[in-house]
């Protein structure tokens, strides 16, 4: 018997992964269950599904909780994995506040950006680091415009920052640009043909975002309006639930 | 043969219980129809009478079959302060301690900004409304300690503060009579920095 059940356990094992991941959302899943959107550190985004994490006194309940960094093991194959333990790593204090509604918003980007099982160590690295930031209370608005320039890099739309997308000619700090997705910057010709243009960016501002640097007040502004065309532009134009709760939360 | 029309309507209608999924609601169907048809009328019966007369509490949004409430009409309650919980069943465990007196407001949900649940689905307004009847001087916000109870309570607070209201929010902690070896370490870090000095 004692040898049956320790090579069943071995052959367990065998199976499960453990991998530092986030939990990006959960929805409940049959009558007990919790099905996880979570975000793990060598394989992206993977689906699992927390049996009995529903119960009343389950001890995932309190460890499967967004925002915070995990030890989760699962096995199986297939679409949907099955957790098999879930552990706190803690390191950094809960999202509080405004800077909650900031998590949710980098949650759904990684839930409507990221496909399944896509590995994105680097984004894993940047999302951490943007989740630290967060808890840490630092500016959250210099925090987003980080995580969504290091998203489109890393999912292959990397922004070009420092030469006309047409000419190939550096920005003139001083000229006003817009901004295609598809070609980058566009110098707005003096004859005001393309005045009606989104957004409107000075020169300045692309060449500080192109160093992440966010002192200056006005690029904080207009690299939100930039980054705010190539998400949507990268979501086809739908819109996230996160940003439109957020408008409702501030006209309260 | 007879169509089964019917009886796939009755199966598809089972779906909608919470964690029902096709089989299950199958086998209640066969289950109530074949061993327990005076069962399957009880039920029909009061699901068509709770839905007449159940709606919610003009003051404080629980389910009820009055206007108001047996708790928000009665004359022993505080009318001073009012508990903001997530559903009844918070409600129903806040009133089990006896240790609060006052009256509450039932959100019936929280502020889940990934399914798209906002401050208007859950009532912001008419909590906001609620409020300014003049005789309510604190709100204590008594969602879960879930990133989602927690952004519903900050939003509170930001909203009622800006109309001088005091807002508190509940403790957390270790339980009552726990032993530092057995909580959970999330809890733990949390106490540590929520801690108070005595
Ligand atoms: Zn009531």
């Amino acid at each position: 018997m004692m040898h049956n059940f320790a090579g069943w356990a071995m052959t367990d094992r065998q199976r499960a992964q453990t991998e530092q991941a986030y939990v990006l959302h959960s929805y409940p899943y049959r009558e007990t269950s919790l099905l996880l959107e979570t975000f793990t550190q060598p394989y992206g985004r993977i689906t699992m599904v927390a049996r009995g994490a529903r119960r009343p006194r389950s001890a995932l309940r309190g460890v499967l909780l967004s925002f915070q960094p995990l030890s989760l093991g699962w096995f199986g194959k297939g679409e949907v994995r099955t957790l098999s333990r879930a552990e706190w790593h803690g390191g950094h204090p809960l999202l509080q506040g405004e800077a909650l509604l900031c998590g949710f918003y980098l949650n759904e980007l990684l839930l409507r950006l990221l496909p399944r099982e896509d590995p994105h160590e680097v984004l894993f690295d940047h999302y951490r680091q943007a989740l630290m930031a967060l808890a840490r209370s630092d500016a959250s608005a210099v925090v987003l415009r980080g995580f969504e320039k290091a998203l489109l890099s890393e999912l292959g739309y990397a922004m070009t920052l420092d030469r006309d997308g047409d000419t190939g000619n550096s920005l003139d700090p001083a000229a006003t640009y817009t901004y295609d997705p598809e070609r980058g910057p566009v110098r707005i010709l003096t004859d005001g043909s393309e005045v009606s243009a989104e957004p409107l960016l000075q020169g300045k501002v692309l060449l500080d975002i192109a160093r992440d640097d966010y002192r200056d007040p006005l690029t904080l502004v207009q690299a939100k309006a930039l980054m705010r065309v190539l998400i949507n532009h990268r979501l086809d134009d739908q819109p996230l639930r996160s940003r439109r709760i957020f408008r409702e939360l501030l006209a309260l | 043969m007879k169509s089964p029309s019917t009886l796939e309507d009755l199966i598809s209608a089972l779906r909608c219980l919470p964690g029902v999924g096709p089989k299950s609601a199958q086998r209640m169907a066969y289950h109530l129809l074949q061993y327990d048809r005076a069962g399957a009328e009880r039920l029909g019966l009061a699901m068509g009478r709770a839905l007449q007369s159940i709606r919610r509490c003009a003051r404080c949004n629980t389910f009820t079959e009055a206007e108001l409430c047996q708790l928000c009409s009665s004359a022993k309650r505080d009318a001073s302060q009012l508990c903001v919980v997530e559903a009844p069943a918070d409600q129903l465990m806040m009133e089990q301690t006896l240790a609060y007196s006052g009256l509450y407001f039932v959100l019936m949900g929280r502020l889940s900004p990934l399914d798209g649940i906002g401050p208007r689905e859950i009532g912001l307004d008419v909590l906001q409304r609620r409020v300014s009847d003049g005789l309510v001087k604190e709100v204590i916000v008594a969602t879960n300690f879930t990133n989602e109870g927690e952004a519903t309570a900050h939003y509170i607070g930001e909203m009622l503060k800006a109309r001088g209201i005091r807002v508190s929010r509940i403790a957390r902690g270790i339980p009552v009579g726990g032993e530092l070896e057995y909580v959970d370490s999330g809890t733990l870090a949390q106490a540590l920095i929520e801690r108070r000095s005595v």
